[in-house]
């Protein structure tokens, strides 16, 4: 038997088991970092003991980073949705003149300007600023560092989260809005029961990204004294003298977290996808099958 | 039923219905015609506030409610719309278009709403598709639907917006069905629409627009075999060929 012919018989065995091509995936890349560690031990680039030795010492760090992302970015959606709600509806307020206008201008324009300072300077300024000016009000409490690293972070993400909202609910038609006010619904209803759970599911892929990139973010955090993750390869690696080691364990610490969970909201969100909503059909051949070509 | 009085709408300086009145009587059908651009639609969208007239009144069942005082959601309850896209929810199946209404806006159980609801897909035909999204059904089970989820809310009269124009011809036929049965029924209606054997067959009056006027008004017999203006009767000349 050729090795054409073998393979197409190896694929016909896996076509439907996606749970088990994944395994298999998952296996091989973790057999991959492992001879690749193995051999760096091998030059004597790194000490796997070392690395033993201290994976616990990661534990709280890896907690602190994912409390300061998920604290901030569940703060940053409760502001973003009405800063979302102003930027994509204010113009069409605006343009209607009267009392309604005047109270909208201001409002637009703030907003407005906040999402350009957010979106146009470097988190770590932002970070920076935020823990001069709270170090400054709070001389000498213990908890400011991270506590100001958590404000910093809310406020970043709630700029480009603003955004992401102001997509969705722009991506929602206004023949859905027409129909909801022809059968009566209040101005509040046609948002809580139209706009938002359509604006919302177009934004599930957007929203992780952003949930992605703010917990890379968090690793800034560690320059201003917060004890993260990022602060922990640099302590490992200053006070023992292993930095390689440490950061690579933080980096797999990273990878650990965001793989998954980008893997899990992917699948929920097939899952979860309406016909007809969105971009893409779900394809014919069942959930998450890649079309033809595109396959890995 | 519904009044329409000396009814202006301008859209910037364009000026699109200019002084239109009318009245719907209860049960009867009452079809709009007329070229694309005269209007047609914009007073559709007058009836149930949709669009607020710029000047003029509706009224329906003599109470003015073109008024500040009077919500437009509760003028809208009274006053269903079919559109000529459908406009259904796409994220809710076939029966959570019909529930939603009954449960928000009536504010009624959900075991009522639904028991509602899945009367008014029967009564579309359409019991079987009860669990299907919006974008699984075709155009003619799409516009059921929204017949159907307007119709649930137990208005006093539907206003159609060329209901068939954007469906396949062989799917036409179901939706006049539909409709020809709640005319039968003595349901109110405002039909605006190009299917002039329906205007003919159903219509108790046919209304003719041109450029943000009623041209002529009668009975279907009257505008099509004995149409009165010139304008009508070049319409009428051109639509029937």
């Amino acid at each position: 038997m050729g090795v054409r012919a073998s393979a197409r018989k190896v694929w016909k065995v896996l076509e439907n088991r996606p749970l088990v091509r994944s395994t298999i995936a998952i296996a091989s890349l973790l057999a991959l970092a492992g001879l690749l560690l193995a051999s760096l031990a091998e030059v004597k680039l790194i000490s796997l003991g070392f690395m033993a030795d201290n994976a616990s010492f990661l534990l709280v760090p890896a907690i602190t980073s994912l409390t300061a992302t998920m604290v901030s970015f569940a703060v940053g959606i409760v502001g973003a949705i009405p800063m979302g709600l102003i930027r994509s509806f204010g113009p069409r307020l605006m343009k209607g003149g009267g009392r309604t206008a005047l109270l909208t201008a201001p409002l637009y324009g703030c907003v407005t300007a906040y999402i350009e300072a957010i979106r146009g300077t470097p988190a770590l300024v932002q970070i920076f600023l935020v823990a001069q000016v709270s170090g400054i009000l709070f001389p000498g409490n213990p908890n400011i560092p991270f506590l100001g690293g958590v404000l910093a972070l809310t406020l970043n993400t709630l700029g480009y989260q603003a955004e992401v909202f102001r997509a969705g609910f722009q991506s929602v038609s206004q023949t859905q809005i027409d129909g909801a006010k022809a059968i009566g619904m209040r101005p509040r209803q046609v948002f809580a029961h139209i706009t938002l759970p359509q604006g919302t599911r177009l934004i599930t892929l957007p929203l992780l990204n952003e949930w992605l990139s703010l917990f890379k973010a968090s690793a800034l955090l560690g320059i201003v004294a917060v004890s993260e993750l990022n602060w922990a390869a640099g302590y490992l690696g200053n006070n023992r003298s292993h930095p390689i080691e440490a950061y690579i364990m933080v980096s797999a610490v990273y990878l650990a977290i965001i793989i998954p969970l980008g893997k899990a909201v992917g699948y929920w969100e097939r899952r979860h996808r309406t016909p007809g909503l969105g971009t893409a059909e779900p394809t014919p051949a069942g959930r998450g099958a890649r079309p033809r070509g595109l396959t890995l | 039923m519904i009044s329409v009085r000396n009814v202006h709408k301008w859209f910037g300086e364009l000026h699109v219905l200019k002084g239109v009145s009318l009245d719907v009587k209860k049960g009867e059908a009452l079809v709009i015609i007329g070229p694309s651009g005269s209007g047609k639609s914009t007073l559709l969208r007058c009836m149930n506030l949709l669009v607020s007239p710029d000047e003029g009144d509706i009224l329906i069942d003599g109470v003015r409610v073109n008024d500040p005082k009077i919500r437009p959601e509760w003028v809208r309850q009274q006053v269903g719309m079919v559109f000529q896209s459908f406009n259904l929810f796409t994220h809710l199946t076939a029966l959570q278009n019909v529930v939603i209404g009954l449960t928000k806006v009536k504010r009624l159980s959900s075991t009522e709403a639904e028991r509602i609801a899945r009367f008014e897909l029967e009564r579309v035909g359409l019991a079987d598709k009860a669990d299907a999204y919006p974008a699984q059904l075709s155009g003619g089970q799409q516009q059921r639907v929204a017949i159907g989820r307007a119709l649930a809310l137990n208005p006093k009269a539907v206003l159609f917006d060329e209901p068939t124009s954007a469906l396949d011809p062989e799917y036409i036929r179901e939706v006049l069905d539909v409709m020809t049965k709640l005319a039968n029924e003595g349901m109110t209606m405002v039909v605006v629409t190009h299917e002039m054997g329906f205007a003919q067959n159903v219509g108790d009056r046919v209304l003719f627009m041109a450029d943000g006027i009623v041209v002529e008004e009668g009975t279907p017999e009257e505008i099509f075999e004995r149409p009165q203006q010139d304008r009508t009767k070049t319409f009428v000349g051109t639509i029937l060929g």
